[in-house]
């Protein structure tokens, strides 16, 4: 499954987004689900899904979708 | 005494906006002034982090009209039964928007104007039934559960009296830069605002909290000197090995809300020691407008697990089983606090707005514990049976109401989260219930852990074991 694709089940399943959700465009504490709990449950399912280890700056850098999927792409995830 | 010392500053992060000295002063006048056009009564502010909600809580105070902070996402239903029961003179804060912000429909009897000052307000047309007592200033909502909200009843006096107490424990002074990285209609986050503003210190007004990146850049761009946190910001940033030290301005970290673990208080005491800076535990609530103690910042590593002692002009008693009242060490017990900072007393309905004090300065803390030779406080749990989610309080008997329908149920407080054991419930109908509790309590999800147990423990009285319970949470 290509990366974006598989980023949009982590991201729904994480933030259990309702059905319809335009996840390419979300942004950190846009919706009431990505919030700082939600932020923790997220990077913990990338982690898992991903086979990465985000350092503290790209927690907090990680403050939208297109930050996440560039962020994967650059450590090497393949698309 | 004023809440704005002539050095406070206020600094936009968003903008750049700086608003410093007389001219600080004069846009709070310019906010107080505001609110001669509206009825009389008290003032309603959904607060977001934001100067302009800064500024109309600044400028309420000023013009001596009681101000309740309300959170923006308050739910449309509690928003309107709040307006109902209370008979808010004006609705400020109206635009004021964040993450998760609901508004009610206007409330039948309001206006939805918008003023050149306060910006979009809902104005009421009628007086209110009751009028506020003269001494009350802010009304902050109790974290409790939605069963029974309330609002803490604060006199100008109590919350000028901490605002400055505060400032002595933790040497507050012109240099301070305090970003608020906690909501302002919590009490802990108002007492952030208050204690800096009436230092003469720097209030650096940022949203976002601290896993946002735009928080840790105003930190470095404004050279912040503090971060204010509960146990839950400090578990956040734990795990994502975030260190003091990648800010080298900040100098304090403060913790209350709730009871941070010591090996947490230890790492994190540590860590900013080494800069040169320090860490202090404190403890407070809502009655109490709402500091009660500091560890002095020496206290560490040495009082690790204490709350340090009253804060000045402050002094704390053991009220014990036999209902003798001491400050004998040793004794264990519910902790009074006696202080200049107690609230008046609490609110359900517009007619408690005219009451006076009717506290006489001493709360009952609902805390167990007792007091060393020093006079530091040792916390030993709740008296009653509240637990704490992410610095929010809620009633544990009001959770194991909320769940009787599922089976027998118990609910204790664990690390930051209610632990819910239910008798006989499966796996799916305790995830379906975590979210029925999550959505009614408002308070995430993950704060409620449901459990299946087979029966719940007893003790030989055949009480239910708590502690039992509490153990395996």
């Amino acid at each position: 499954m290509p990366l974006t694709e598989r980023l949009r089940t982590v991201f729904a399943d994480a933030l259990q987004l309702p059905p319809g959700t335009d996840v390419d465009q979300l942004k950190y504490r846009d919706i009431e689900q990505w919030d700082s709990l939600g932020h923790m449950t997220l990077v913990a399912a990338i982690e898992d899904e991903f086979g990465v280890q985000l350092d503290t700056d790209q927690v907090i850098d990680l403050s939208s979708f297109k930050v996440a999927a560039d962020m994967l792409r650059d450590a090497g995830v393949d698309e | 005494m004023t809440l704005v010392a002539p050095t406070a500053r206020l600094v936009d992060a968003a903008t750049g906006a700086v608003l410093a000295g007389a001219e600080l002063s004069a846009e709070v006048a310019r906010h107080a002034a505001g609110y001669t056009d509206a009825p009389a009564g008290v003032v309603f502010a959904r607060s977001a982090l934001t100067t302009a909600s800064v500024l109309r809580y600044a400028g309420a105070f000023r013009a001596g009209r009681p101000v309740a902070l309300l959170d923006p996402a308050l739910a449309p239903a509690v928003l309107a039964d709040f307006v109902t029961r209370f008979e808010p003179a004006v609705v400020v804060g109206v635009g004021e928007g964040g993450a998760g912000a609901e508004l009610c429909e206007l409330p039948k009897g309001y206006d939805d104007t918008e003023h050149p000052v306060l910006g979009r307000c809902w104005v009421r047309r009628t007086a209110p039934a009751a009028l506020p007592h003269p001494d009350l200033a802010v009304l902050l909502a109790t974290s409790g559960s939605t069963g029974d909200p309330k609002f803490v009843r604060l006199s100008r006096a109590a919350v000028l009296a901490n605002a400055h107490a505060i400032g002595d424990a933790l040497a507050l002074g012109p240099d301070e830069i305090a970003p608020t990285s906690l909501p302002l209609f919590y009490s802990y986050g108002m007492s952030v605002v208050n204690s800096h503003l009436a230092a003469g210190a720097t209030l650096l007004v940022v949203d976002g909290g601290v896993l946002a990146k735009e928080f840790w850049q105003a930190v470095d761009a404004h050279q912040a000197t503090s971060l204010a946190g509960v146990p839950y910001n400090y578990e956040m940033l734990h795990r994502i090995r975030w260190r003091p030290g990648r800010h080298p301005s900040l100098r304090t970290l403060t913790q209350a809300g709730g009871r941070l673990r010591d090996e947490l208080i230890l790492h994190f005491h540590e860590q900013i020691s080494a800069s040169g800076g320090r860490f202090h535990v404190m403890w407070g609530c809502t009655e109490a407008a709402p500091r009660m103690s500091t560890l002095p910042a020496d206290g560490l590593p040495g009082s690790v697990g204490s709350v340090g002692p009253a804060l000045p002009g402050g002094a704390f008693t053991v009220l014990a089983d036999d209902g003798t009242e001491s400050a004998d060490p040793h004794v264990t017990g519910e902790l009074v606090y006696r202080g200049p900072n107690v609230m008046m007393g609490y609110a359900t309905a517009v007619a408690d707005t005219a009451r006076g004090d009717d506290q006489a300065g001493a709360l009952r803390t609902g805390d167990l514990g007792y007091l060393d030779e020093r006079g530091f406080v040792w916390l030993k749990g709740r008296l009653k049976r509240f637990g704490k989610i992410f610095g929010i309080r809620v009633n544990l008997h009001d959770i194991e109401d909320l769940v009787r329908a599922d089976g027998p149920a118990v609910a204790v407080s664990g690390p930051d989260r209610v632990v819910v054991f239910v008798v006989g419930i499966d796996a799916e109908a305790a995830q379906a219930l975590a979210g029925r509790l999550s959505e009614r309590l408002r308070v995430h999800r993950t704060g409620f852990d449901v459990r299946p147990v087979d029966a719940l423990p007893q003790l030989p009285n055949g009480k239910i074991d708590y502690r039992a319970l509490e153990a395996l949470a």
